[in-house]
């Protein structure tokens, strides 16, 4: 029997707030973290509009991270650094009375916005802010910590990656702590015009709030969000020990690939549904049991059909039954921290037993009928909640979560 | 080579304390002679690549980096102190650094 694995801190930074109490309050009360790009002069690009980080985050980072060191950092790796630290300490651990070479740092890493819209970089730290381990480096530098140390890059799916392989390094008694997310910002002219390019992004530019849309059909393609995610994995065994508060189970994941297409996901979601149907199985639960799904949801046309297709394909009849939501249309598509981030929702959800909404949905798209819990929050006792991330390239990875009862 | 006054001795020194001040966030009256850079200011070693360069653009230093990496990997710098008598080596030696190990 493998070891139980749990979830004993999380720290975020997003739109919707860079602490745990007011990102969770903002969520319920579904608003949007959608706002015109402040971060370069934007007029020139076909997508205007994103999910920022609160320009205050900058001050409110000073007091948890060093001059000098975030001197060395990009504003994203602060993100990371900020949120791997709020989690440590809602954790309560004192790495001082670990053994340092059983804890591990784990972090989804797409890039680390070492872009043109990064001030302050010299030639003396260009080399720090770009390096794509900074975000483990940092985090591990801060506490000391000498188990295994790296990032994941599987795009959009990466901190989902990350966590998981958290959790396969715990139930394999690699490590006895993970800390694991990631982090990620796109907001930057060369990635915006990329993306564009693709036809990836909405450009409802004069509706910020209402532009990211997942399951309707109005959707126009997903909104850029930018933050971090952090979770503090443990086996069940060593949080007890040391009388952790536990805020969720992670009882099991899938990670697969598609071999199909770099963009598009394969057709009618067959590569998704076959995720879920892995992680079920490895959480060692049945269909019957999972309550809720933080969707992907991207409020792209392709991703929202075939992840309801998915859906359906697993769960069958009780595909309508199964609340299924999408964080994105809050705080935008926030790429390498995605994963981390809805992990966080999820666990929150499970928790204070309250769905958060997928905002904006006003124009349902026919095809698309499951409950997509649409625009208010809504009380539900939920125990088990899965968590999809899938990303360019094929990547694909689900996440089970389960409330926490106590040792039975 | 360059002769070291007791001006040039006191600017170096002024430079060296401001400069970690300013970088460690330590008050400069914390900082002394004995003061370890990495164990008492959570220093790093860029911390001196930076400090040649400002010297080499006050000083107008003809000094390359790998002569200053020969120098160093004998003459280890862990205090405050050796830092300034290791910069004031490099203001007055420049190139002709390794010769003082001959």
């Amino acid at each position: 029997m493998p070891l139980k694995v749990i979830v004993s801190g999380m720290g975020i930074v997003s739109s919707l707030g860079y602490e745990l109490d007011t990102f969770w309050k903002n969520l319920v009360e579904g608003k949007s973290g959608v706002k015109q790009i402040t971060l370069f002069d934007a007029s020139s690009c076909a997508t205007r509009i994103a999910a920022e980080v609160p320009r205050d985050f900058e001050e409110f980072s000073r007091t948890l991270v060093k001059k000098r060191a975030s001197g060395q950092m990009t504003r994203v790796t602060r993100m990371c650094l900020v949120a791997a630290k709020q989690a440590v300490s809602l954790s309560g651990l004192d790495f001082e009375k670990e053994d340092k070479t059983r804890c591990s740092v784990i972090m989804g890493v797409v890039n680390t916005g070492n872009s043109s819209v990064e001030k302050d970089t010299s030639l003396q730290n260009t080399v720090f802010k770009s390096m794509t381990n900074s975000m483990p480096a940092w985090i591990s530098l801060e506490y000391q910590l000498q188990g295994p140390n790296f990032s994941i890059n599987t795009a959009c799916a990466s901190s989902a990656y990350a966590i998981s392989m958290g959790m396969q390094m715990i139930r394999n008694g690699i490590a006895d702590i993970v800390i694991a997310g990631g982090a990620d910002s796109i907001i930057n002219p060369e990635e915006i015009n990329g993306f564009n390019a693709l036809y990836a992004l909405s450009v409802a530019n004069d509706t910020p709030e209402a532009a990211s849309r997942p399951f309707t059909s109005k959707r126009d393609g997903f909104v850029i969000g930018e933050g971090a995610g952090v979770v503090i994995l443990e086996s069940e065994e060593h949080a007890i020990k040391r009388n952790a508060t536990i805020y969720g189970e992670l009882a099991g994941s899938a990670l697969t690939s598609e071999g199909y297409n770099i963009m598009a996901p394969m057709k009618d979601g067959e590569g998704m549904s076959a995720t879920m149907e892995k992680a079920i199985k490895d959480a060692g639960i049945e269909k019957d049991d999972v309550d809720y799904i933080n969707a992907h949801g991207t409020s792209t046309e392709l991703n929202d059909r075939y992840e309801t297709l998915a859906i359906k394909r697993v769960f069958g009849e009780k595909a309508y039954q199964i609340p299924v939501s999408s964080s994105k249309s809050m705080i935008g598509h926030t790429i390498g921290a995605a994963g981390a981030i809805e992990s966080i929702i999820t666990l929150l959800s499970l928790r204070n037993s309250i769905l958060t909404p997928t905002i904006n949905y006003t124009d349902p798209d026919p095809d698309l009928d499951l409950d997509y819990v649409p625009n208010t929050s809504r009380p539900k006792e939920i125990e088990v909640a899965l968590s999809n991330s899938f990303g360019f390239g094929g990547h694909n990875a689900t996440l089970v979560f389960r409330k926490y009862h106590g040792k039975v | 080579m360059a002769k070291i006054t007791e001006n040039t001795r006191n600017e170096v020194r002024e430079t060296v304390f401001s400069f970690f001040a300013e970088e460690c966030e330590t008050d400069k009256s914390q900082i002394n002679d004995n003061t370890s850079i990495i164990k008492d200011l959570d220093g790093d070693s860029l911390m001196f690549l930076e400090l040649i360069e400002i010297f080499k653009k006050k000083y107008n230093l003809d000094i390359e980096l790998k002569t200053i990496g020969k120098y160093a990997v004998k003459h280890p710098v862990e205090t405050i102190g050796q830092l300034i008598e290791m910069q004031l080596l490099i203001i007055e030696h420049e190139n002709r650094l390794l010769e003082l190990d001959k």
